[in-house]
């Protein structure tokens, strides 16, 4: 364990001291060790982040500090949590009775998780969930529970709380249902928020607002909070110190800066490497792989895009309109329609990186869906190579989706769980009966290659492998027809930091090598500075904004891609700019009634090939 | 795999082929004529040394009649699960694979055929066909067919969703291939569990319709039948009820141990 | 207005269906309500004339019609077997058959939901094994067999209740509680297992969301998180299975009624399949399939209650 370096709480002030705590979950043969020999502490008025990969025990760390491991069958081996109280006295939460914890849990000690959606009991109102904690602990009645209430909800800046304290929580948004959760956890009043991974699940506009509500929430209560992510970006902007953990053990500690600008362990260099970090491409023109460990710079593959060349145009989209039907009535009929995607319209060219990057329910997914009908456009023209897609008879669709495939995001539901992975990869083979049985083995076999699997995997179920592997295997696929264009819908969302950076090399090289175009679909605005050649903003259905990627980041014109990329934390604590808006926003939603006619999409172009959707046009963005 | 050694597994299982192999072997060592003589001076005899069950009202051994009557009961629950399958698979798996106006139709029938008592069903058809061992087969396989159409179909809904079936789509797979090679694979799983508990049931139900008089008839033996034919001799010999009530509580409870355990299996599997 | 609407016209419609699925059964299948009236061996003149006076040689669609017109009007026929207008019969019967029907899901619900949610808080430990394995037994027996157990034990036996015969709830109302205790506690003893380990699942899942684990890390005791925060999620889809197994209820009735003598619905639809009075056997299924189908209707409504998420749609 390596010595920190004198850290800014003093120890005997610590708030929290946590010595060489030792997790286990079931016993004997079965038994597994969540944490070993962490060691850590916090003090009050400071925000400590807990960052690390899937499997690194940071949550099982937080669940300990609650003595809530208990509940999911771990129990503390060794090791002691010591504890100072508002009172004065300290004492041991490792060791203290289960009862007495509970009379700390939510009064002393706070914890908000991670998924605001189920974090809500969802047949209790919300008045009912922000009162029955302070009810418990504070023995207060109910109407001053209320009141208390009425404070916290204004608190946390949700509009019109009493009105929403009526509601249930599947009529709150996500961010709100985040902020009740934050106001449940702050209503006692605690020294320590633990806050385990809290803006994972929110779109990234939601996400810089619930940073800076715990922000200021930490200030104006001097509390202390022990901050649980992945997200190296998020610690940047939040840690005053940072723990580093693999494995279940400490890796590395220290003061935020040191650890970005001289991290000592190989582990911690390795997670700083592979994030991309917003304004890295400043100055570039092309795309570039990520970095990684490596002293010498990596090789960049040569692409064999050529420039302006309006022959070399892949895919071009003209007005591309998807609506969804709104359901009700006994006869189910349409009673209003989700506009999904409204009147986009753009081009691809041979082996380019178009990124169509946005919030949740933008559209982005629908587009990519809509251009391989596999889900049925409204109206619109999509020209792929000479055909026009959207109005393929079935027979010619299926010669077209020889051309066209897609990578999807969850890399455990987008593989047949009963079929081995060759005959996975070699299904779009024998589907367009490109080959004997021999020559498409050996055409699968290069494909593993190619995604550097062992092929050993050959004959694996997908149980088997992890989720970095078998979105390998559904790259492997999706190219093994030699298709000229390739939709990537969120294809490295699910996967871990550093798994994340060598998928996207690797979809870079075989850009490179095999001239694919790449239909690039994130939310991730660091990721697709790094691989796009040409970025689209979308939003409730339109582009707001397109353009080259350096264009639209270092030069954006639309509001909506402004607060998108003020929005996006840095990973780099020098640069911090958590501030709070106006509290929480409704969004605008994309159902309209049957007979609404949306005005079409009409752009600007401030500058070559960089385009700005015009106000008119009825992007209902405001503010 | 350490799944399957728990003691309910292995209790389970253990029934179930044990009353399979009974059901199998029984009648090749116990000829027909073995189990239907009537030991006149032997009726209502108690469970002793010579008839290790007891005997019923005619005399006869209930040793040898439960055990064939194991084949009986048995296979009439096998065909009736399969004849069920027979019409609820294909109808699910087609309303849940085309959806639209066909899926409407179909479900508004199978739910309507919900609200038929299962059992009341089973005896109506019976009825109407006149009471014999096919006949009670068909009636207990129809009366089945609905709720597990309804169960397929819930099935196909959540596998087709699936972006495996959609990348397969994408792949260039038609709809058999979609069906055959990705769909059923995948929700074979919960319908084999399923059908052990229809198997299940279909055993209680055999054994009702047979109490009824609408199921087997005599000189036919199934357990249902023995349970009926025991009724006017319930204060003097209770064991000629408690022999073959033994029997089927026993086979139902192997099946319904086992569907559990299959369940257990199948279900963490997707991760 | 509308979703009230709505229901009213999908009732009317399932209600026509059954009323068709029910004609069906018992008229395109053989079985000739005049031969069973007189007999096979009859005069074959004979037969002719009674099929032309019972209209069984006009088409389908017309006796159908016929039918369904009867009953709207009230008159549901006459049975061959009791020589009465359907109509008497069928107020008498379903009363009784209410009275056991209610009584076994209340003793069902009653015993199952506390076990259920006990077997789930101790999950994997003793007390979980004891319910859960004497849960799975209950539910494998036919419910005739707890039936014949109960007379053994609680008529013949120890005799504190009758083994037949059925009582008036208007007239004697404890008379005819004391009649129906054993048919109520025989259907209700499977109910229960089946109820047990529902409850028990459902309550294991419930147990394992995330807003449990929000409410312990808010300090609420666990005896407020299992018997509030839990249970209030849990009573929803128990009781939509409870609702589903009034269906089987209704089917179990026959049995169970025939083999108590006692004079219900189920013993009724028996008597009119043994002897193939047809008129009978169309009235007793459309009535019973009427009713389960109401019952179902009447718990999804309930669970619009139950269940907030459902309401605004």
């Amino acid at each position: 364990m390596m010595d920190a370096l004198p850290t800014p709480a003093d120890v005997q002030e610590a708030l929290v001291s946590v010595e060489h705590l030792r997790v286990e979950f079931g016993a004997g043969e079965a038994m597994v060790v969540g944490v070993d020999d962490v060691s850590f502490s916090v003090g009050p008025g400071e925000t400590l982040c807990v960052v690390g990969e899937s499997g690194s025990g940071k949550s099982v760390t937080s669940l300990s500090l609650m003595r809530l491991v208990e509940f999911g069958g771990g129990r503390i081996a060794t090791g002691s949590i010591t504890f100072k109280r508002v009172a004065g006295d300290s004492l041991d939460i490792a060791k203290v009775d289960p009862e007495f914890m509970r009379s700390l849990r939510g009064a002393e000690i706070g914890m908000i998780f991670q998924e605001p959606m189920t974090s809500l009991n969802p047949v209790f109102t919300i008045e009912r969930q922000l009162t029955d904690g302070l009810r418990a602990h504070l023995g207060l009645s109910a109407a001053a529970a209320r009141t208390r209430a009425l404070e916290l909800m204004n608190n946390v800046r949700i509009p019109e709380p009493e009105r929403r304290l009526k509601q249930y929580p599947h009529e709150l948004s996500g961010g709100m249902r985040q902020r009740v959760v934050i106001a449940m956890a702050m209503a006692c009043k605690p020294r320590l928020l633990i806050a385990d991974e809290p803006t994972t699940a929110l779109d990234v506009t939601i996400q810089a607002e619930i940073l800076a509500l715990i922000d200021r929430l930490k200030r104006d209560n001097g509390m202390a909070v022990l901050f649980i992510t992945h997200d190296m970006a998020v610690v940047a902007q939040m840690a005053d110190r940072v723990v580093v953990m693999h494995r279940g053990r400490i890796v590395e500690e220290g003061p935020v800066r040191q650890i970005f600008e001289s991290p000592r362990a190989d582990y911690t260099r390795m997670l700083l490497s592979a994030v991309p970090k917003l304004g890295e491409m400043r100055g570039k023109t092309a795309p570039e792989a990520m970095q990684g460990l490596s002293a010498q710079p990596r090789a960049q593959p040569a692409s064999r895009a050529k420039k302006d060349d309006i022959n070399d145009i892949l895919l071009e989209v003209r007005n591309l309109t998807t609506r969804f039907p709104v359901k009700g009535g006994v006869f189910r009929r349409t009673v209003a329609n989700v506009h999904a995607v409204e009147d986009v319209s753009f081009s691809i060219r041979v082996g380019e990186t178009l990124a169509l990057v946005g919030e949740s329910g933008c559209g982005k997914s629908t587009t990519g869906r809509s251009i391989l009908r596999l889900t049925e456009a409204h109206s619109g023209e999509v020209w792929l190579d000479g055909w026009e897609v959207l109005k393929l008879p079935p027979v010619d669709l299926r010669r077209a989706r020889r051309e066209m495939q897609m990578v999807f995001q969850d890399p455990f539901a987008s593989l047949n769980p009963y079929r081995r992975l060759r005959d996975q990869v070699a299904e779009p083979l024998e589907n367009f009966g490109l080959g004997s049985r021999s020559e498409i083995d050996e055409r699968v076999a290069t494909l593993f290659d190619r995604v550097e699997l062992p092929r050993s995997f050959l004959k694996r179920f997908p149980h088997e492998l992890s989720g970095g592997q078998r979105q390998r295997i559904a790259i492997a696929r999706a190219i093994a027809t030699h298709p000229k264009l390739v939709i990537a819908d969120e294809a490295v969302s699910a996967l871990d930091v550093s798994v994340q950076a060598q998928v996207l090399n690797l979809l870079m090289d075989l850009q490179a090598d095999l001239g694919l175009s790449y239909l690039f679909i994130s939310h991730d605005m660091a990721v697709v500075e790094r691989i796009s050649h040409k970025v689209g903003v979308m939003y409730l259905g339109r582009i707001v904004e397109f353009g080259p990627r350096a264009a639209v980041f270092e030069d954006p014109r639309h509001g909506y891609t402004k607060s998108l990329l003020s929005a996006v934390p840095i990973a780099d604590p020098r640069k911090r700019r958590i501030h709070e808006a106006q509290g929480a926003r409704t969004m605008a939603s994309p159902i309209f009634p049957l007979n609404y006619q949306p005005a079409p999409s009409l752009y600007d172009e401030v500058s070559p090939g960089h385009l700005v959707l015009r106000p008119e046009a009825g992007s209902l963005w405001s503010g | 795999m350490k799944r399957l050694l728990t003691i309910k597994a292995l209790i389970g299982f253990a029934l179930v082929a044990m009353v399979l192999g009974v059901a199998i072997f029984a009648p090749i060592f116990i000829p027909e004529e073995a189990a239907n003589r009537m030991h006149m001076t032997a009726r209502l005899k108690s469970p002793s040394g010579l008839y290790w069950l007891g005997t019923d009202q005619l005399g006869r051994d209930l040793l040898f009649r439960v055990m064939r009557g194991a084949r009986t009961s048995l296979s009439i629950a096998v065909s009736a699960v399969l004849i069920s399958l027979l019409l609820g698979l294909p109808l699910g798996l087609i309303a849940g694979f085309y959806r639209g106006a066909i899926d409407n139709v179909l479900m508004r029938l199978v739910d309507t055929l919900l609200s038929f008592p299962v059992l009341l069903l089973a005896l109506v058809i019976s009825a109407m066909l006149g009471p014999s061992i096919p006949n009670a087969i068909i009636a207990i396989g129809v009366a089945f067919a609905p709720f597990l159409a309804r169960v397929v179909r819930g099935e196909v809904l959540r596998v087709v969703q699936m972006p495996y079936v959609e990348a397969a789509r994408a792949a260039g797979a038609r709809d058999q291939r979609l069906i055959v090679r990705h769909i059923l694979p995948n929700i074979m799983p919960p319908i084999i569990v399923q059908a052990t508990i229809s198997l299940a049931f279909a055993i209680l139900a055999e054994a009702g319709l047979s109490f009824l008089g609408l199921g087997t008839q005599p000189p036919q033996s199934s357990w249902g039948l023995m349970i009926q034919a025991s009724r006017d001799y319930l204060d003097v010999a209770p064991w000629t009820a408690l022999v073959p009530g033994a029997a089927v509580a026993l086979t139902v409870l192997g099946l319904n141990m086992s569907g559990d355990i299959l369940r257990d299996i199948f279900d963490p599997r997707s991760k | 207005m509308t979703y009230v609407l709505n229901r009213l016209l999908s009732i009317l419609l399932t209600l026509f269906l059954i009323s068709v699925i029910t004609f069906a059964v018992t008229t395109i299948l053989p079985g000739d309500v005049a031969t069973m009236i007189m007999g096979t061996q009859s005069n074959p003149e004979a037969l002719a004339g009674l099929r032309k006076s019972l209209g069984l040689n006009d088409p389908l669609l017309v006796q159908y019609g016929r039918w369904i017109y009867g009953m709207a009007t009230g008159d549901w026929g006459h049975s061959l077997v009791f020589k009465v207008a359907i109509s008497e019969l069928l107020i008498q019967k379903i009363k009784a058959s209410a009275l056991i029907v209610v009584m076994s899901m209340a003793i069902a619900l009653a015993c199952a939901v506390p076990l259920g949610v006990w077997a789930a808080v101790h999950r994997d430990r003793w007390q979980d094994g004891v319910a859960s394995t004497s849960a799975l037994v209950g539910v494998s027996l036919p419910d005739f067999f707890w039936g014949i157990m109960m007379i053994l034990l609680f008529a013949r036996a120890l005799g504190w209740f009758p083994s037949s015969g059925f009582a008036d709830p208007a007239t004697n109302p404890g008379l005819a509680v004391w009649h129906a205790c054993l048919p109520a506690f025989a259907l209700g003893l499977g109910l229960m297992a089946h109820l047990t380990r529902m409850t028990r699942s459902t309550m294991t899942g419930i147990l394992g969301q995330e807003y449990i684990r929000v409410g312990r890390a808010k300090g609420l005791s666990e005896r407020v998180i299992v018997w509030r925060y839990a249970l209030a999620n849990a009573i929803g889809p128990v009781m939509t299975v409870a609702g589903l197994q009034i269906g089987y209820l209704f089917g179990s009735i026959i049995v169970v009624e025939t083999l108590f003598n006692y004079t219900g619905m189920g013993w009724l639809t028996y008597q009119a399949l043994l002897n193939r009075d047809i008129p009978l056997i169309q009235a007793t299924v459309f009535v019973i399939a009427a009713v389960v189908m109401l019952t179902n209707l009447v718990v999804d409504l309930l669970y619009l209650y139950v269940d907030p998420r459902v309401r605004l749609q």
